[in-house]
């Protein structure tokens, strides 16, 4: 009598591509970013409630900790975006070939970087 | 919930070691996953070490020598030997792809060789395809034309529309890519995966099929086609040089397309 | 020792119900609601580098401003669906139970209604 077949090794011997680790972490970052948002309504809802409402989420953003959170939904937002973009361009069939997908990832990343860099050089040492 | 971890009885142990013979120099271990349905226990991973300077280039060499010479029981599907039936497809360090087509030299280390992922195994590197093959009939991959043939010749077709099925009809079916896609480890009973939709954009971009506006209806399903999220996998791995993932978003246009 | 084993044939089983013949209108949703957060999101940050360090008086100024307001608006309205789009989609890649899936998906729905409403209407508040 055979014993129920076992299901042949998956995550546990993959080794995941770029794209693919760039393709998860997108979806990671959509789910930080939805969760983020939830804060950023918190936010607003403040913002209405009156100045000592306000004052508290003030604090809350001040705070190093709250910096940090805003810094990490930062970079997950210009991730999100640069690759969304990237997204958008496979959805019209343009950029699909191996190569394109490796280059554009790398653009994807560089770009996120960048950008996260330049808002926060804004924030500290201009505004 | 997907399982990400593996089932209990599936977990691979620590399994034989097979040295190289005495005098053997130019040697490379191989750790291969072994399950026989015969023993009363989990899949484990033998390793052998294999003298190069007495074997062909390719991982299938290994693979074939190591049946001939050291244990007559490792079983694998194989056939042509030049990558063009499709049935030597296994994980081959860490990749899917065709064991006659991938050189050992390729290797850095170790060659790590497994079935293909998130499958049945039936035995050894053996995995069971009958779903896939099902997906496969599923789509109708034939010609289907409402208008006879003319007189028994030839259905027409220009250059330009000859071109239109090449990167398709090379597909030798081997599914490396649908078992490359993690959509297709989660979602397999419903999603047709890379290999399956490939095929059936093949049929849609035939100019001389006349069933395509029903193909389509058969593929617009949130399952069936929009598991795919573009992760590419499949366009990585395919050992033929096809590219799935691009004529996956063919058919996405199309459905677009369509809408008007 | 094994389960009861379905005697279904294979076609049968890829066959399953058939094809839903929908889910063009979610994929398309998806990518309209990408390329409406393109603009939205750097007229958000632009607001939010504006808004760093400043005083409640400040920032009603800022948040009244009717084309500020606008893009708040639009920002949480579009933002919310697009994330709603998003999560479904996770929803249906791992969870396998359908009536699980289902419940998940209209739970987080109903809490994504619920907070672009407060938004939505905290912007007004501060605008009107």
């Amino acid at each position: 009598m055979s014993s129920s077949r076992p299901l042949s090794p998956h995550l546990q011997v993959y080794k995941l591509p770029l794209p693919a680790l760039m393709s998860i972490t997108h979806r990671l970052t959509g789910v930080v970013l939805s969760s983020g948002t939830v804060l950023m309504a918190g936010f607003l809802i403040a913002l209405a409630s009156g100045p000592e409402a306000f004052a508290i989420a003030q604090i809350c953003v001040s705070h190093p900790l709250g910096q940090i959170a805003l810094f990490g939904y930062s970079l997950a937002l210009f991730y999100h975006a640069c690759n969304g973009i990237r997204h958008l361009f496979w959805d019209a069939v343009i950029g699909l070939s191996i190569p394109a997908v490796y280059k554009s990832g790398q653009v994807a990343i560089v770009m996120a970087l960048c950008l996260t860099v330049a808002l926060w050089s804004i924030i500290y040492f201009v505004v | 919930m997907a399982q990400f971890t593996l089932p209990t009885n599936s977990k691979v142990t620590s399994g034989n070691h097979y040295p190289a013979p005495e005098g053997a120099t130019n040697t490379k271990t191989f750790q291969i996953y072994r399950w026989s349905p015969d023993d009363d226990a989990n899949p484990r991973l033998d390793s052998f070490e294999v003298d190069l300077d007495d074997c062909g280039p390719m991982v299938l060499d290994a693979l074939i020598k190591i049946k001939n010479e050291v244990d007559s029981s490792l079983t694998f599907r194989r056939s042509c030997r030049e990558g063009i039936c499709g049935s030597c497809s296994m994980n081959i360090d860490g990749g899917n792809t065709l064991a006659c087509l991938k050189s050992i030299d390729d290797v850095k280390g170790e060659v790590a060789i497994y079935p293909l992922p998130h499958m049945p195994v039936v035995k050894d590197l053996v995995p069971d395809l009958t779903h896939a093959y099902a997906q496969l009939t599923s789509i109708e991959p034939w010609l289907k034309a409402d208008t006879p043939a003319p007189e028994g010749r030839e259905r027409k077709q220009s250059p330009d529309e000859r071109e239109a099925v090449d990167g398709l009809w090379e597909c030798v079916l081997c599914f490396s890519c649908t078992t490359s896609c993690p959509s297709y480890w989660w979602n397999g009973d419903k999603y047709l995966g890379p290999a399956v939709l490939l095929q059936a954009y093949r049929w849609i971009a035939d100019s001389r099929d006349e069933y395509t506006g029903e193909r389509l209806d058969a593929l617009e399903d949130p399952f069936r086609l929009y598991r795919c999220h573009t992760i590419m996998n499949c366009a990585k791995t395919c050992p033929k040089g096809l590219n799935p993932g691009k004529a996956i978003g063919e058919i996405k246009k199309l459905m677009v397309q369509r809408q008007g | 020792m094994n389960k009861s084993r379905s005697m279904q044939t294979p076609l049968a089983a890829a066959r399953g119900l058939g094809s839903a013949k929908s889910g063009l209108h979610h994929w398309w949703n998806q990518r309209m609601t990408a390329v409406a957060m393109v603009p939205l999101v750097i007229w958000m940050v632009s607001l939010s580098i504006l808004m760093t360090g400043a005083g409640y008086e400040d920032a009603l100024v800022l948040v009244s401003h009717p084309a500020n307001a606008t893009v708040l608006i639009l920002f949480v309205a579009v933002g919310f669906w697009h994330a709603m789009l998003g999560l479904q989609v996770i929803l249906e890649d791992y969870v396998a139970a359908e009536g699980l899936r289902l419940i998940l998906i209209t739970l987080i729905r109903m809490f994504a209604v619920v907070l672009a409403a407060l938004s939505i209407l905290s912007i007004l508040r501060v605008v009107l």
